[in-house]
């Protein structure tokens, strides 16, 4: 069985009087481990997809199955529950939570799982540890740089050990070298956890590194 | 518990966050939480002194007993519906031996005219047994003082005029005088009377008209042998309507028929000065109310649209939507607090200078000035801190549901 499976998805806007498609039929599926990215030009429904995996967007018609269950049916409580559980979100823009320290950050998933603050630390450290960021654990993220957010935010995607990682554009807004350095990072982390990470990006230096990639353009699988 | 404790902390970060909102919004709650206590603590004070005024000062303790059918045909037939000798003798025994009962006084009331040989002119006097006066006057008893003596039981026709009849009459202690009226069989009386002291009654109505005599002299002067009513003292004003079911139960059972007023029933004053105040009292009340409601909804409302990126982030790490509702709900209750607890300070202060200053004022129909008086209430505060903090929390639930109802995607793509 397949991790996550895509049949036949549509998905759809009205922009004034147009129609617009994000996706059209598309249909796809990811095993465990795997480490894709979804490439194509801006608006060619990369992102759109990928919040389709995540469950924070919903087709207009066809199926998504993860783990051979049908996400369209579950309920929205489900769904975070789903979300916190076998999910880790690496944003463009980190998304950090600004009054919170890095540790904090990542402790987040765990303490809406409820999980103890004492192991919730512990564990946090442990991530922020495997990014080299264990020094900067109290500091705040607006007192850190780009790559060093983006490293909190990688270890806060990883730290409920999730089945799949989505990382929309996450080297976007960074340098070269960041980039190149979050990249190995979280090809380290994908080879060591065996989570499964899912990309959206028109980065060549990270398509570069890629075991398989899926070109969407209007909408379509190329 | 772990999930609240992060929440809390988050919530209180993001309150010292956004300073200057957050200054408008602890001030707001603030200053209300303060005029809500001042004035709690300053009505307290008043009901306080009304309602010592009503037991002690005006002498009706706190519960008066009268025959049955007093009220209603009283003042047609008066004899027919006194309390006689023998029944004085056993309600007095009967009441005193409730625990929360401390003096039963008999009580006769009588009026007609009054002289000082040249001139004369109406009185009303409460026969009143002297022996009895210090406790039931209690504190007032120094602050409605006495210039000449107080009555004396040794003293037969020894009387305190209120100090506004006494000078009318230019009467002072140690003068005589005389008074006249109808005994309770119809017979013209006169007897003579001699000042022992006057005293104030602390209202300008009442303070060109009243007298106390001693209750044999008021049975004297009505020729009988009765009273009008028995006067009770408890031990405390809280055990007023326990004890008026005791008493009635009690002397019902022994087979006298009696009507019992409370304190509250036969103080008008009372009554409508506390209606009034309560209607003050809500009135500030609601403009805090709706002041508190409006700055947290809007503080919230504007912590919602700055911080949609972040509820999206929360959501997609799989908060749900009732723990963004509890997010911005205890930031609002929080908010609350700390704004109490602000408010606090202010009301100390304002209480402590109220204290040291010690002001006075004179109330409209009062002859002399009264302290102005806050009192400090620690129960009544911590149940506005508790209401005011659940005020502000209820008011953020609705940008906070807003919050939560946001759809994922736009709320991450916000900017």
């Amino acid at each position: 069985m397949k991790l996550i499976e895509l049949q036949i998805i549509n998905k759809e806007y009205k922009l004034g009087q147009t129609q617009v498609y994000a996706l059209k039929d598309v249909s796809l599926s990811f095993d465990k481990g795997e480490f894709t990215a979804v490439w194509g030009p801006s608006g060619s429904g990369k992102t759109t997809l990928l919040n389709m995996i995540g469950t924070i967007d919903e087709p207009c018609s066809g199926t998504i199955l993860i783990n051979g269950k049908d996400v369209s049916k579950m309920s929205d409580n489900q769904k975070s529950d789903y979300r916190n559980n076998q999910i880790g979100f690496i944003f463009q823009n980190f998304n950090l939570i600004p009054v919170l320290s890095a540790v904090e950050n990542v402790m987040l998933p765990l303490q809406i799982r409820n999980v103890k603050t004492t192991i919730a630390k512990e564990k946090s450290m442990e991530r922020l540890k495997q990014v080299g960021l264990e020094h900067l654990a109290n500091n705040r993220p607006d007192k850190m740089s780009g790559g060093q957010r983006q490293r909190v935010a990688i270890a806060r995607a990883l730290v409920t050990d999730p089945e799949v990682v989505i990382a929309d554009e996450p080297t976007a807004n960074l340098d070269l070298a960041t980039s190149i350095n979050i990249i190995e990072i979280m090809q380290e982390l994908n080879k060591k956890d065996q989570a499964t990470f899912l990309f959206s990006t028109h980065d060549q230096r990270l398509l570069d590194r890629m075991n398989r990639r899926v070109k969407l353009e209007d909408g379509h699988v190329v | 518990m772990n999930q609240l404790t992060q929440w809390i902390k988050i919530a209180f970060r993001n309150i010292l966050k956004s300073k200057r909102r957050t200054m408008v919004t602890l001030m707001a709650v603030g200053f209300g939480f303060a005029s809500i206590s001042l004035f709690q603590g300053y009505i307290h004070s008043i009901y306080e002194g009304l309602r010592a005024s009503a037991i002690h000062g005006s002498g009706i303790g706190h519960l008066t007993l009268y025959a049955k059918g007093w009220q209603a045909h009283g003042k047609s037939d008066p004899e027919a519906y006194m309390i006689s000798g023998k029944e004085i003798e056993k309600i007095s025994r009967l009441a005193l031996n409730n625990e929360h009962v401390t003096l039963a006084s008999p009580r006769l009331s009588i009026s007609g005219l009054v002289s000082n040989g040249k001139n004369s002119t109406i009185f009303i006097a409460t026969g009143v047994v002297p022996e009895h006066e210090r406790a039931v006057k209690a504190e007032f008893f120094d602050f409605q003082p006495i210039k000449g003596k107080p009555l004396d039981s040794k003293n037969d026709f020894g009387v305190e005029m209120a100090n506004g009849l006494a000078k009318q009459l230019e009467l002072v202690p140690g003068n005589d005088g005389v008074i006249m009226g109808a005994t309770l069989e119809g017979q013209m009386n006169a007897m003579d009377i001699n000042i022992s002291g006057t005293y104030n009654t602390g209202v300008a109505d009442t303070n060109d008209k009243f007298i106390k005599v001693p209750f044999s002299f008021a049975q004297s002067f009505y020729d009988t042998q009765k009273a009008d009513s028995i006067v009770i003292l408890l031990d405390h004003w809280q055990h007023t309507d326990l004890v008026m079911q005791q008493l009635t139960d009690t002397l019902a059972s022994a087979g006298i028929e009696v009507e019992i007023k409370t304190w509250k029933e036969l103080s008008v004053f009372y009554k409508s000065v506390r209606n009034m105040f309560d209607m003050i009292f809500l009135f500030i009340f609601v403009i805090v109310f709706i002041i508190v409601i409006m700055s947290t909804t809007n503080t919230m409302g504007m912590a919602v649209v700055e911080r949609t990126r972040e509820i999206g982030t929360l959501r997609a790490l799989g908060l749900k939507r009732r723990g963004v509702t509890l997010l911005f709900a205890a930031e609002g209750g929080l908010l609350g607090f700390t704004g109490c607890l602000f408010g606090l300070s202010m009301h100390t202060l304002v209480w402590a200078i109220i204290s040291y200053v010690n002001p006075s004022y004179t109330p409209p129909g009062n002859s002399t000035p009264v302290p102005l008086i806050v009192n400090f209430l620690p129960a009544s505060i911590a149940q506005l801190i508790f209401f005011m903090t659940l005020l502000a929390l209820l008011s953020a639930i609705v940008p906070a549901r807003r919050a939560a109802k946001q759809n994922v995607v736009q709320s991450l793509t916000h900017v």
